[in-house]
């Protein structure tokens, strides 16, 4: 794909009557993202250490509805991760908004976090050593966040059994992590991450350790648990086999949604992606890169309104054409 | 998951954290028990040398008024009674009473002379007292005559003057017939006024003459022999007489006492109520003197009963002892128990590191923070309460009293841990997957700490200062004197703060010089060594203060060691000091030079002489200064070299002693008149005599008829028995010998406890300084194996990486280990007069021996060697781990 588009609705409106303008004007519009299961507005996170500042996240917007399979992906460095954070309440965001199911992640207590953590969200990380306690079992292990929810170790063990039959486990029950392969830690991961029910999965690289078939075995329960159980999934991923099989990926570049690729089945089976630039509420616009590089846009750019789109030009440049943006 | 869990999975850890608590726990629980066990010993010992007189109490009277007399040893027992009562219930614990008891009541004369006798053979200057004793038919039996009578009147042939005259009965000990001449049937007439005769019906002797009773009553056993005038001695013995004569024995004629024996049980005095049983003894006497019966009946309101013991000086005596030893030992203990807490804390936070990626999920997955905090604080109890409790009871195989310290100390060991292990959970889990980087960025210190920390070094520094200026306070109240115990906490942490502060800087000078280098390992080793790492506090605050004590306690050691030696030395004079209070003849000395193991023998001649014209006492010494010199080369003892000056006969060349220096030429009477010319200067002579202001040391052969007394021996493995046996001397000879001497100094309660205490100590904090290593390499050893692994894939060989973890580890154990090393040496000067050798010493420490560097050296070196031979042995176990698998784990 060589062009970005901005979503719109084809042809022009049909023109409207006095009646139907005021109406319009009368009705208050739905405010931003509030049917959305996933809410971030402007979202800053500012990392202070001793005479060091780093903005990993600088005004990011994201809206992800409920149900839906969404991955973000991005250059190292560019906030993936700590917008996971955030959104898995391990970490409090430094401005902005972040909703997730109903829940204000800037405003919670100390309690309303464990809560949050305990109820709402599950999350996997990349380092299968990590999400595992090497020394108990896989059952255990998706039991833990049961019994430390306080509903009791029968019921853990319920759900765990439950658990790892759907993910395709059951017959690692019994084991410990140093004796499943990377894959089938990843799987129990997830068995973990959905042990309490939650409304959203988090996953963080989790095929990052993994070869390609392995892969497919870990990201398969991913979407299961997202379509069988409607849970809400976002995974961070560099994996090209995982960002295209979702139905939307959203790109991060310096701490800020940049891109958003939609993928829906074509009329003959196969699948098309359409990848656009993403528009904030204020009408900012990143560029690709790429594009700014090869027309050597720097500082300024003229832009034209046309009938169905905006062009965009270098400074000074104003009689090359062929080179506007098509809206 | 449970706790349980945590310890079997960490159970290293668990087991680290547990021998350690044991150790402390018992270490803390059972030193104290040890240390007071010994204080009593000492104690005991002290009043086994003291005489029953000295050690009970005694309340006297002495009557001079009719209603003052008691008639009826019934009489006695209502006062014995009343004195009982009135015994403070801390006095009251420590006196015997009742039937069985050495408590006893008498009524004896004073000083009654003899003024004739009824027959031939009256001899002048003798005194016969008459006296009771409340138990005289339990302690005496007789075995000739009969045994004492009523009294009777009698009247005298011879002197008519005298008219009726009371006469008592009495019986003598045959020791005292014989000497006084006075056998069964003697009839005396006894004081110049007021005679009454007596009449000696029996001899007696004592059922166990080694009774402490007699002790108290010696004046019935033996003759006492006093100088009465300048040519004649005066012999005095009581004689004992029965109950049925004390109606006659009134105080207005001649001198009565009567006494009230009160005697103290040794074995229920101990360290602890040493000062209560003062404080009684002071207010017994008063409530004594004030206890009239017949209170307001006569003109004098003084009563005249008094309350005499020798104890309360001996036990003040011994606290004061006791207080010296106590504060050097209170200085041990306290350094370990600091060390031994700060290992266990040590070890809690390796345990609370190895745990934190668990608990960290556990908290991510909605673990909440007390429950997280919980597990990890109880794996850390289990560890910690149970190994404690164990070292607790242990203790008690160690015997000796329980003290209050004996049962908090492990308690609170544990405490302090198990708080350590809550506080840092709390910290570390606070908010979930905190990251800790802090490594990354250097501290920056604040201006707040800086000023604290200046505050804390100047007020160690201030402190020594004044200890030194003021030394150890004086009063017996109190225990042990607390600035002297935080003179040295001050000046560990002023050090560690010195240090923790001051350790990068020399190393980044290292580093700037290394970096011109060609090699890269020593400029990346010595690059790690130089961050200033908060994580370092911890480990330089347990190694320090962990060398810093035992090299103080070697220190100490050595020097007790040579104070000991010293006073032994002093004691015996030479190896071996033959002293007889007869003449030793020449064939004595050849046999006593034949002895096995006997090299030389040298004769001394030593008594109290008359100097000059006034007849002032001195000490005169006649020995061969010169042979004496040889037999004492390499030991403390000096002797001056003899006097040079050769003077015409009969003039003698002397060596007197600074006093007797001035006035040129005078006389001594030893025997026979010498003149001595003063020739020399001598200051004393340790190993010979204790006088050091009136000596005069002349040659033996100088002084011809002087009678050799003493023979100063040199020689190994000489026998004292042997030496004893060889000279066959009609009185037995004293022989001391220095492995004697110094076996009986070192053995005393207290020297070998400090002994004990001090090897104790310094082997303990050797090994919590190893400890101290081992787990500081621990800690860090994760981390170091991902940055040693990463630098692999750079090109860093096997044997660099080695060399770098040495590199990294050493410079700051290495500083830490000379810091602690010039911290021990400076203590003992620090502390200057605080610390006081002498109750261990066994005589006057001096204090200024030379310092012996090896041990403390070997501890400090030592220590650096192991913690270098231990980051080896680390590299080559992390070596075998596959480089991939430590980079993925490390990720």
């Amino acid at each position: 794909m060589d062009r970005s588009e901005t979503a719109s609705t084809p042809g022009a409106p049909p023109p409207a009557t006095l009646s139907d303008l005021e109406e319009r004007a009368s009705r208050r519009g739905p405010a931003f993202g509030e049917s959305a299961h996933i809410l971030c507005d402007n979202l800053v996170r500012i990392y202070k250490t001793e005479g060091v500042e780093v903005v990993a996240l600088q005004g990011l917007d994201l809206l992800i509805d409920k149900g839906e399979l969404v991955a973000i992906v991005g250059a190292s460095g560019s906030g993936k991760s700590t917008l996971l954070n955030v959104l898995s309440g391990l970490d409090v965001p430094t401005a902005g908004v972040a909703r997730v199911a109903g829940v204000d992640l800037l405003s919670m207590t100390a309690k309303d976090r464990l809560r949050y953590r305990r109820e709402t969200v599950g999350f996997i990380w990349q380092q299968t050593a990590r999400n595992l306690l090497p020394y108990l079992t896989a059952a255990e292990n998706v039991a833990l966040p049961v019994r430390l929810a306080g509903r009791g170790a029968k019921a853990g063990r319920a759900r765990a059994a439950e658990l790892l039959d759907l993910l395709g486990v059951a017959y690692c029950a019994g084991r410990r992590p140093g004796e499943m392969s990377g894959g089938e830690q990843q799987r129990v991961a997830i068995a973990v991450a959905l042990a309490n029910g939650p409304e959203v999965i988090l996953a963080d690289e989790p095929t990052g350790e993994l070869d390609t078939d392995t892969s497919e075995d870990v990201f398969a329960p991913l979407r299961t648990a997202n379509r069988e159980l409607g849970v809400t999934a976002v995974i961070v991923t560099h994996d090209d086999l995982v960002s295209e099989q979702v139905d939307r990926t959203v790109g991060i570049r310096d701490g800020r949604t940049s891109s958003e690729t939609l993928r829906r089945e074509s009329e003959d089976g196969g699948i098309i992606a359409q990848e656009y630039a993403v528009l904030d509420r204020v009408g900012r616009l990143q560029l690709p890169r790429d594009f700014m590089n090869a027309l050597k846009m720097e500082r300024r750019v003229r832009l034209e309104l046309e009938r169905d789109h905006i062009g965009v030009w270098p400074e000074e440049t104003r009689d090359t054409e062929g080179t506007d943006s098509d809206a | 998951m449970s706790a349980l869990t945590l310890v079997k999975v960490h159970r290293g850890v668990a087991a680290v954290l547990a021998v350690l608590a044991l150790s402390a726990g018992l270490l803390v629980s059972a030193m104290p028990r040890a240390m007071q066990a010994a204080y009593d010993r000492a104690l005991r010992q002290d009043l086994d040398a003291a005489s029953a007189q000295a050690a009970d109490i005694v309340v006297t009277r002495r009557p001079q008024l009719a209603e003052h007399t008691l008639t009826t040893p019934a009489a006695f027992a209502e006062l014995d009674e009343r004195w009982q009562g009135l015994l403070p219930p801390a006095l009251r614990e420590v006196t015997e009473h009742g039937p069985g008891s050495r408590a006893h009541y008498s009524a004896k004369t004073e000083e009654t002379p003899v003024a004739a006798r009824i027959g031939p053979g009256f001899q002048a200057y003798q005194f016969v007292n008459v006296g009771w004793l409340s138990d005289a038919e339990r302690k005496v039996r007789y075995v000739e005559g009969a045994p004492p009578g009523p009294a009777g009147r009698v009247r005298v042939p011879a002197r008519p003057e005298l008219g009726e005259i009371p006469r008592f009965d009495i019986a003598l000990t045959r020791e005292a017939a014989e000497r006084m001449d006075l056998p069964v049937g003697t009839m005396l007439l006894l004081g110049h006024s007021g005679t009454i005769a007596a009449r000696v019906t029996a001899l007696f002797e004592p059922v166990d003459p080694a009774d402490r009773y007699w002790q108290h009553n010696g004046d019935l056993l033996h003759v006492s022999v006093r100088r009465g005038g300048p040519d004649h001695d005066e012999f005095h013995i009581t004689g004992l007489t029965s109950a049925a004569t004390l109606s006659r024995l009134t105080g207005e004629e001649r001198q009565l006492i009567y006494r009230w024996v009160l005697p103290v049980r040794g074995e229920d005095l101990t360290a602890r109520n040493a000062r209560d049983v003062i404080e009684a003894m002071a207010a017994y006497s008063d409530s004594v003197r004030v206890a009239d019966p017949g209170a307001g009946k006569g003109f004098i309101a003084q009563t005249g009963f008094q309350a005499d013991t020798g104890l309360g000086n001996l036990l003040t005596g011994f606290l004061g002892r006791q207080r010296t030893a106590e504060t050097l030992l209170a200085l041990l203990l306290g350094g370990l128990t600091v060390v031994a807490l700060g290992v266990i804390l040590l070890a809690v936070r390796l345990a609370e590191e190895r745990t934190h990626a668990a608990l960290a999920l556990m908290r991510a997955r909605g673990g909440s923070l007390a429950r997280v905090t919980a597990t990890g604080t109880a794996m850390v109890a289990l560890a910690v309460v149970p190994a404690a409790a164990l070292g607790y009871a242990a203790a008690y195989l160690v015997p000796g009293p329980v003290t209050a310290l004996a049962h908090a100390g492990p308690a609170l060991l544990a405490l302090a841990a198990v708080a350590f292990a809550a506080v840092r959970l709390a910290l570390a889990h606070r908010g979930p997957l905190r990251e800790r980087r802090d490594d990354m960025v250097a501290q920056r210190p604040s201006p707040r700490r800086i000023t604290l920390e200046i505050v804390v070094v100047g007020l160690a520094l201030g402190g020594a200062y004044l200890l030194r200026n003021r030394g150890l306070t004086t009063s017996a109240e109190g225990g042990a004197d607390v600035f002297l115990l935080l003179v040295p906490v001050g000046l560990t942490v002023a050090s560690a703060l010195v240090l923790i502060r001051c350790y990068p800087y020399p190393l980044r000078l290292v580093v700037r010089l290394l970096d011109r280098g060609r090699r890269a390992v020593p400029f990346l080793g010595f690059t790690l060594a130089a961050r200033a790492r908060a994580s370092a506090a911890l480990p330089v605050l347990i190694l320090l203060p962990a060398l810093a004590v035992s090299v103080f306690a070697a220190v100490i050691a050595d020097g007790l060691d040579a104070a000991q030696r010293e006073s032994a030395w002093r004691r015996a004079g030479a190896d071996a000091k033959l002293e007889s209070t007869v003449t030793i003849p020449q064939d004595a000395i050849e046999r006593v030079r034949r002895v096995p193991g006997v090299r030389a023998v040298v004769p001394v001649a030593k008594d109290v002489v008359a100097i000059g014209l006034g007849g002032r006492p001195g000490v005169g010494v006649a020995l061969d200064l010169a042979e004496y010199r040889k037999i004492i080369a390499g030991t403390p003892l000096s002797a001056p070299p003899p006097p040079t000056a050769a003077p015409a006969a009969p003039k003698v060349a002397a060596l007197v002693s600074p006093e007797l220096s001035n006035g040129g030429e005078f006389a001594i009477t030893w025997r026979n008149r010498i003149d001595v010319v003063p020739s020399g200067i001598v200051r004393g002579l340790p190993g010979i005599t204790a006088e050091t202001d009136r000596l005069v040391v002349v040659p033996l052969a100088a002084a011809g008829s002087i009678a050799v007394n003493t023979l100063l021996i040199q020689g190994t493995g000489v026998d004292p028995a042997a030496l004893a046996a060889a000279a066959r001397l009609p009185v037995k000879p004293l022989v001391a010998t220095f492995d004697g001497e110094l076996a009986e100094i070192a053995d005393a309660p207290l020297a070998a406890t400090v002994s004990r205490t001090l090897l104790v100590v310094t082997l303990a904090l050797g090994a919590y300084a190893l400890v101290a290593v081992v787990l500081v390499l621990a800690a860090g050893g994760a981390q170091r194996g991902a940055a040693l692994a990463l630098l692999r894939t750079l090109g860093l060989s096997e044997r660099q990486a080695r060399g770098m973890t040495v590199l990294e580890v050493t410079p700051m154990i290495a500083l830490t280990a000379l810091a602690g090393l010039g911290l021990g040496l400076a203590l003992p000067y620090a502390l200057g007069p605080g610390i006081d050798l002498s109750p261990y010493a066994g005589g006057p420490a001096t204090g200024d021996h030379p310092l012996d560097l090896v041990t403390p050296s070997l501890l400090a070196g030592g220590l650096t060697a192991v913690a270098v031979l231990g980051v080896f042995t680390h590299t080559a176990v992390t070596r075998r781990r596959a480089l991939g698998h430590v980079l993925r784990v490390g990720e």
